[in-house]
Order: structure tokens, then sequence, then C-alpha cells
């Protein structure tokens, strides 16, 4: 008897505990390259993410090989010379909201937040922190943000050739619809 | 003038045409029309999603970058900010499944969980689900 009151505790911790996570897999995350001779834009619709409101905990991982590009010879050089996407097929973000206590997520509504952590690319990984806001809204959680990254901070080498054609900062778009984590 | 500075001024235009249109045409080179291209593999989305999660490397081996035409039940749409769709299909699994993205808006009602549809895609490998991207509708039951 005890057991069984011990299965059921455990088994309501573990669906609590998943009640505070969220997630989606066609999150959104593009790059934008402005420059006078040309625009190049990168999306990538099926972006896998996770976030845990009870520790603001944030993890994204994207393939490569999903970013897609109006030209398919950008896409071409993207994947085979910038990227490496054989070697290299996954970028991810491990991360952190850090003013958590500023959300409530239990109140429909925007807060803007701040987000700190690890972001991989090219096998190389840089401590960032951005800002971002986190709606909150019935049946789910959306989360925007906007930051630049520097392809050569991440090992990405843009022959000189092409360098000109590509803006020094990447502007980097995000945004997440969540749903609950179903059981 | 002479007869050889003729010959090798005709032989350097050539030259340089054959590598101005090899450079317009690979500007301009379109994606792939996955609905007119011959496919690589036909599966269903159960054996597709089954083999990547048996066997991850020797699945991605054998997919990625690969035209693959697989068919299967909607599981799921949605309409993605960027204004792509995107299409899951069931699997044998109960958390990953088949995830197609189409490039361009097409009229989402027409697609229902439950519809049976058979869609053409070049696969990208791997994550929670198998991605699929650059899809076509290719026949659609019911």
């Amino acid at each position: 008897m005890k057991r069984l009151f011990l299965l059921i505790f455990l088994l309501n911790i573990l669906l609590a505990l998943n009640a505070q996570k969220f997630m989606t897999k066609n999150g959104y995350i593009g790059f934008f390259s402005h420059t006078s001779m040309e625009d190049i834009k990168g999306d990538n619709n099926q972006v896998a993410a996770i976030i845990d409101i009870s520790t603001g905990e944030m993890v994204f991982q994207a393939l490569i090989k999903s970013f897609h590009f109006d030209r398919a010879l950008m896409e071409e050089h993207f994947n085979e010379n910038y990227m490496e996407s054989d070697k290299f097929p996954k970028s991810s973000f491990k991360g952190k909201i850090t003013n958590l206590s500023s959300v409530d997520f239990s109140k429909n509504g925007t807060y803007s937040v701040i987000v700190e952590g690890d972001l991989t690319i090219h096998n190389v990984t840089n401590k960032i922190s951005t800002k971002g806001t986190i709606e909150v809204i019935t049946g789910g959680i959306n989360a925007n943000s906007k930051f630049n990254i520097v392809p050569e901070d991440y090992k990405i080498v843009i022959p000189g050739v092409v360098r000109d054609k590509i803006d020094k900062n990447l502007e980097v778009t995000v945004s997440m619809k969540y749903t609950p984590v179903a059981k | 003038m002479k007869p050889y500075v003729k010959i090798i001024l005709f032989i350097v235009l050539v030259v340089a045409l054959i590598t101005i249109l090899t450079a317009l045409i690979g500007f301009n080179k379109k994606h792939a029309d996955t609905a007119k291209v011959r496919p690589d593999f036909v599966i269903t989305a159960t054996t597709l999603q089954k083999e990547f999660e048996d066997n991850e490397t020797a699945a991605s081996a054998r997919y990625i970058n690969k035209i693959i035409e697989v068919s299967g039940i909607i599981a799921s749409t949605s309409l993605s900010d960027s204004a792509h769709l995107n299409i899951s299909l069931k699997t044998g699994s109960d958390i990953s499944s088949v995830n197609c993205v189409f490039p361009a808006i097409g009229d989402l009602s027409k697609f229902k969980p439950g519809d049976e549809i058979t869609l053409r895609g070049e696969c990208s490998g791997f994550l929670m689900d198998v991605l699929l991207k650059n899809c076509a509708i290719i026949a659609k039951r019911n």
C-alpha cells in the first residue's frame, strides 16, 4: 500500500514538473544580413525548443540544413562553405531567463526578459546575453528576441572575395510559440 | 591581323562567354522542384521515423540531402511567422513525427489532422522529428 502511494506521489510530481515545461518543434530562427550589395535572409521554421517556466531554463536546437534561402546557390554555399553542415549539423542554445521573478506565468501579458546562456554554432560556443520578450497567452507562451552575432566569433570563414557582400554583424531573430508538453 | 591571333582571340572570347554563362546560371539556380524531381526513396512516415530512431547515424547517411517521397496521416499543421506551412505526419512514436516545411503559403484549410497525404521533400536530418524541407504535396486522399 505504501509502495502504491509512493508511486502515485512520484507520478504526481512528474506530472506537475511536466506542467512547467512548454515546447515547440516549429520554432522560427532567422538571420539577416544587409549590405549595399545584397540582402541575405535565412529562415528556419523547424527549430525544437523547450522552456521550463519554474526555472527559466531555455533550450533551442536547430538543424543547419533546415535554414532556407531564396537563392539555392546561397543555401549551398551556406551549408558547404560557411557552416560545413555535414561536419557540424546542429546549432544550439542552452541558457536561462535571468530576471524570472519579473514574469508572472499565471497572468496573460507581455514581459521583458534578459536571457543568458551558451550559443553553439559551427562547433564553437560563446556566452551571449540578450533582451527579449515573453508573452503569456491562454494555452501557451510566445518568446521573441533579436540580437546580433559576428560570424568570425564562431570560426565561420567568409572568403575575402565575398566578405563585403555579407554584413559584419548578422541580425538573428528568434520567434517561438510554445505549447504545454502534453502527457 | 595574323590568322593565329584571330584564333586565339576567338578562343578567349568563347571561354569568357562560357564562364559568364556558367556564373549566371549558378547565380540564378532555383531550388529543385520536388514535385517534378524523381524521388530517391519512397517510404512511409512510420518506417522513416523508425529508421532514424533505431540508428540515427545510418539513417542520416542514407537519407540526408536526398529527395524522399513520404506517405502518412497528418498529425498536425501550423502556419509559422514567416508564412511557411508545416505539416507533421504521424509515426509509430508518440513524441517523434516527420516534420515537413513547405516554401510558400498554401491553402492551410485544405489540410487537416487525419488526412492521408503523400508528399516529397529534401531530408535535412533529425532533431526530435525527421525534418524535411522544400516539400511539395504529391497526392491527397479523402
